[in-house]
């Protein structure tokens, strides 16, 4: 690590020093009457002229926002006549795409511009415009090495790993300026491993060089992350998958992949968030590896099991030497590089809502658990289908540079919906109080059960203690409780999976549930579960979060349904507590937790190195905790910058102590 | 037949390799000053109430009629917190032996700790015998009939051994009890050559002392041996018992 790049940007954050805000735009381009596609290049040539070069001597991999910020390229009344027209899916701008990296390192841009569009080489054009500022300046420093690398890169193809590095930095830079958001840095160690396998062979480089050069590149991916805040600073999508089977059906895991963990584990940082696709056939090693990186704290590595996604994505209609490729999108919704345009986080589905209504409606008439299931069944159908009728006319903002750097041809080659599925834990553990205490024991009845949940429980302390701590919950690895987890995931799966959209494209289900953990709890009161009126659902496919529940239970359970049903993704996310990891011992049982998550049938899984304590402490003092970095639903952040009930969420989920 | 158990813990990372699980049995001939489970020391079921997070608001005084609450005079069953527990829960071996199968194809192995678990030992020698294909550990403070001991640890694969003081009036003094049966037993502990690790907690200035700790070398020879840090958080449970930690200042 480069410490006094670190202590410049990370530490004293030096460059923020030098930000400058770029003016509105909107009210001109609306008075031109500009057409949307000129707007957006219009934008993206004027914050490129605008920034600024910013740039140290010890930099081998420079570039740096200095414009703090993306004017809109419409006007709040053009925003209104667009939303009447169209169906706008959150900024209205792209998101939660992968670019083809591949042909720009291999190619350069000069060339990919050949065959793209006159926007995407006025584009270009900018792109090498500050790129060329930036190499007269790194002359001028007499750094002649890193300014013939600038003369290169990205505008032919990339000689070495230095280059390669340098290109991946400034595609990254300009599609964050071009407006979009959260976009995945892809198979990281696939695409750049020849480039560092020929350096070394050649000596061009030697391996200590090359992890100085990864520890740079990673570093840059957070100089400027605090301008790129997403629900919450940190969610900004800065994705990199490691690992996993490639098209010859080998298991790929190589110098960059290692590096890369142990760069992380070196740097501390929120950036890049590290994701291993893993099967079977892993070696342990990568779980070691992986479980290192876990202790350090950061949230990741997240692990996603190609036994399990690949086989959901072919159901979906991937093609395989697609669905092998597979990455994450922002947190972990799986998305196909290059040629893919899915829209992954478009719609969510709250479980407990469902519950809500069948227990007021439907409840007092069934006489048995089975009719109450088939209430429940329709009712998620009908909830499903709302959810999905209501994304109509979809239209993204166009965005010239991302769309050239794909490889769509034209139109892509896939344009499907991703639907989360939220609180599945509440609503599972809602069906077993509801099948275990109205249907087999008979100790509470309909109405009674109905009043309390109205009531929030205020009036029945003994029924709340009954219902939220003496009934199985999801994770105890109780039968009725796997089987009504089953029975969710199948109806979701089987009733969403392959509907068409209004793209011509289908749906597809997920076990992610984004921020609606917080958001959705609200919409209904308390629930049978004996969660309290306002209490959050847990994140994603996770237990609920006062489940008192055992580690391996939690695994057999967590593994049992068959999840290749909700292959848009989300995680069973773990917490452990930072004692844990004390011994080596230690390191190589929670890999081998991690393995058998992954021989067992999970699908995706993400582990939090948590201490409340220390997160409390890190609420009033926050002074003391500026790198203290936590993991929310699907990215890791700095605790202290969180909103306090994104906070509380992390102090209250279960931590581990084994 | 019939034993006591205080807790069952998944994923207990230091007491054997991979992934264990580890059965707590309630009850222990033994009272070491230092312990930290001491809920395990009698074999009653105790009260245990964590005070530390109590609002007090009274519910739990409340009269009811379940039938484990009574001894008690305590509702377990209505604090909003989850706060009262009752430590020991009664099961057959039969049972526990499931409960434990149940996670059988991702377990590496058992651990039966305590309390002591040669205290119950013949319910232990019936539970294992339901869990063939497992490893089977125990941790033990070497307490026991050497009789007894023989035919437990001809059961186990591993066994965690504990000496403690090597001197018997500081035995008696710290623990409760002399360290003749646990001497005995270790011998026959070599004599088996069962895989096993003798562990000596390191309390300060009780069991850390130079003299004893080459004393503790002496009498296990080679065996190997893993000196455990002082548990900071050793005293913690006592208040919820209502008991005062015998080493707090």
């Amino acid at each position: 690590m480069n410490k006094k790049l670190f202590d410049h940007y990370i530490i004293e954050k030096k460059q923020k020093n030098r930000r400058i805000e770029a003016e509105e735009v909107c009210g001109l381009y609306s008075s031109l009457n500009l057409s949307e596609e000129e707007r957006m290049i219009r934008r993206f040539e004027y914050l490129m002229s605008l920034e600024e070069l910013y740039f140290l001597d010890e930099e081998q991999i420079p570039f740096v926002r200095t414009v703090s910020n993306t004017p809109e390229i419409y006007t709040p009344e053009e925003w209104e006549e667009r939303k009447k027209k169209h169906y706008i899916h959150e900024s209205g701008y792209r998101s939660n795409l992968c670019p083809d990296y591949e042909k720009v390192l291999r190619y350069g841009l000069l060339k990919v511009a050949e065959s793209g569009s006159e926007s995407f080489k006025r584009m270009v054009h900018s792109i090498l415009e500050l790129t060329g500022k930036y190499e007269q300046e790194a002359r001028r420093h007499g750094l002649h090495e890193l300014a013939d690398m600038l003369k290169q890169v990205p505008a032919s193809p990339a000689r070495t790993f230095h280059e390669a590095l340098l290109c991946l930095r400034i595609l990254n830079f300009a599609i964050w300026v071009e407006g979009n958001y959260q976009i995945s840095l892809g198979r990281f160690d696939q695409y750049l491993y020849p480039y560092l396998e020929k350096d070394l062979n050649e000596n061009i480089l030697n391996e200590q060089e090359a992890y100085e050069l990864l520890s740079e590149f990673f570093l840059s991916l957070n100089k400027d992350n605090d301008i790129y805040p997403g629900v919450q600073p940190g969610d900004n999508g800065q994705s990199l998958m490691l690992g996993g089977k490639t098209k010859d059906g080998s298991y790929l895991f190589n110098k960059i992949s290692r590096m890369s963990l142990e760069v992380c584990e070196e740097l501390k940082l929120i950036d890049p968030k590290i994701n291993i696709r893993v099967d079977r056939d892993t070696p342990e090693e990568v779980y070691l590896l992986g479980t290192r990186l876990t202790k350090v704290g950061l949230g990741f590595p997240q692990y996603s099991n190609d036994d399990v996604v690949i086989p959901g994505l072919l159901k979906l209609g991937y093609d395989y030497e697609d669905a092998v490729e597979y990455v994450v999108a922002a947190c972990w919704e799986f998305i196909i590089p290059k040629v893919a345009d899915d829209v992954v986080n478009i719609a969510a589905l709250s479980f407990p809502k469902t519950i809500d209504t069948c227990l007021h409606r439907d409840l007092v008439d069934c006489n048995s658990y089975e009719e109450f299931l088939d209430c429940v069944r329709k009712q998620l159908e009908e909830d499903i289908d709302g959810h999905r009728m209501s994304v109509n006319g979809l239209r993204f903002v166009c965005a010239p540079l991302l769309e050239g750097l794909m490889d769509w041809k034209g139109k892509a080659k896939y344009v499907n919906y991703g639907m989360h599925g939220v609180g599945l834990s509440t609503a599972v553990d809602s069906l077993t109080a509801i099948q275990i205490h109205i249907y087999e024991k008979k100790d509470i009845g309909k109405e009674e059960l109905i009043k309390a949940v109205d009531e929030d429980f205020k009036n029945d302390p003994v029924m709340l203690h009954l219902l939220r701590h003496e009934t199985e919950k999801l994770g105890s690895n109780d039968e009725r409780s796997n089987r009504n987890l089953q029975f969710l995931i199948d109806r979701f799966g089987t009733y969403l999976n392959n509907k068409p959209n209004d793209q011509g494209g289908i749906w597809r289900a997920g076990t992610g549930s984004a921020m609606y953990y917080l958001w959705y709890a609200d919409e209904i009161g308390a629930s049978a579960d004996g969660r309290r009126k306002k209490e959050p659902f847990a994140a994603n496919y996770s237990v609920s979060l006062f489940a008192d529940v055992k580690p391996f239970s939690l695994l057999k359970a967590m593994t049992s349904p068959d999840l290749t049903q909700v292959i848009n993704g989300g995680p069973l996310t773990l917490e452990f507590h930072s004692s844990v990891f004390a011994s080596d011992d230690a390191i190589r049982s929670v890999a081998a937790y991690v393995r058998q998550f992954i021989l067992q049938g999970g699908h995706q899984l993400q582990l939090n190195t948590v201490n409340a304590d220390t997160l409390r402490d890190a609420q009033k003092h926050p002074e003391n905790y500026p790198l203290l970095i936590v993991r929310i639903w699907g990215w890791s952040a700095y605790f202290v910058e969180l909103d306090k009930a994104y906070q509380n969420h992390v102090i209250m989920r279960q931590e581990y102590r084994i | 037949m019939t034993g006591r158990i205080f807790d069952i813990k998944e994923f207990a990372v230091h007491d054997g390799p991979g992934l264990v699980t580890t059965v707590f049995l309630k009850g222990c001939p033994l009272h070491c000053a230092w312990c930290h489970n001491p809920e395990g020391q009698s074999y009653e079921k105790e009260l245990m109430i964590r005070e530390k997070s109590c609002h007090h608001c009274g519910l739990c005084f409340k009269p009811c009629t379940h039938p484990e609450c009574q001894p008690f005079h305590r509702c377990i069953h209505i604090c909003p917190d989850d706060l009262i527990r009752i430590a020991g829960e009664d099961l057959e071996a039969k049972e526990l032996a499931q409960r434990i199968r149940k996670n059988k194809d991702i377990l590496d192995g058992v651990t039966f700790s305590g309390g002591e678990p040669l205290f119950q030992a013949e319910f232990l020698l019936e539970t294992i015998s339901y869990l063939d294909g497992l490893k089977i550990a125990i941790e033990t403070s070497g307490y026991a009939e050497p009789e007894t001991f023989q035919r437990v640890i001809d059961k186990t694969d591993l066994v965690y051994f504990d000496i403690k003081l090597a001197e018997e009036t500081g035995h008696i003094r710290y623990t409760g009890a002399s360290n003749n049966l646990i001497l005995q037993n270790l011998n026959l502990l070599k004599d088996s050559k069962k895989p096993c690790v003798i562990r000596t907690p390191l309390i300060p200035g009780i069991t850390d002392t130079e003299k004893n700790l080459r004393e503790i070398k002496r009498l296990i020879e080679d065996l190997p041996h893993e000196l455990l840090p002082y548990n900071e958080m050793a005293g913690v449970k006592y208040a919820m018992l209502g008991r005062k930690y015998p080493l707090s200042l």
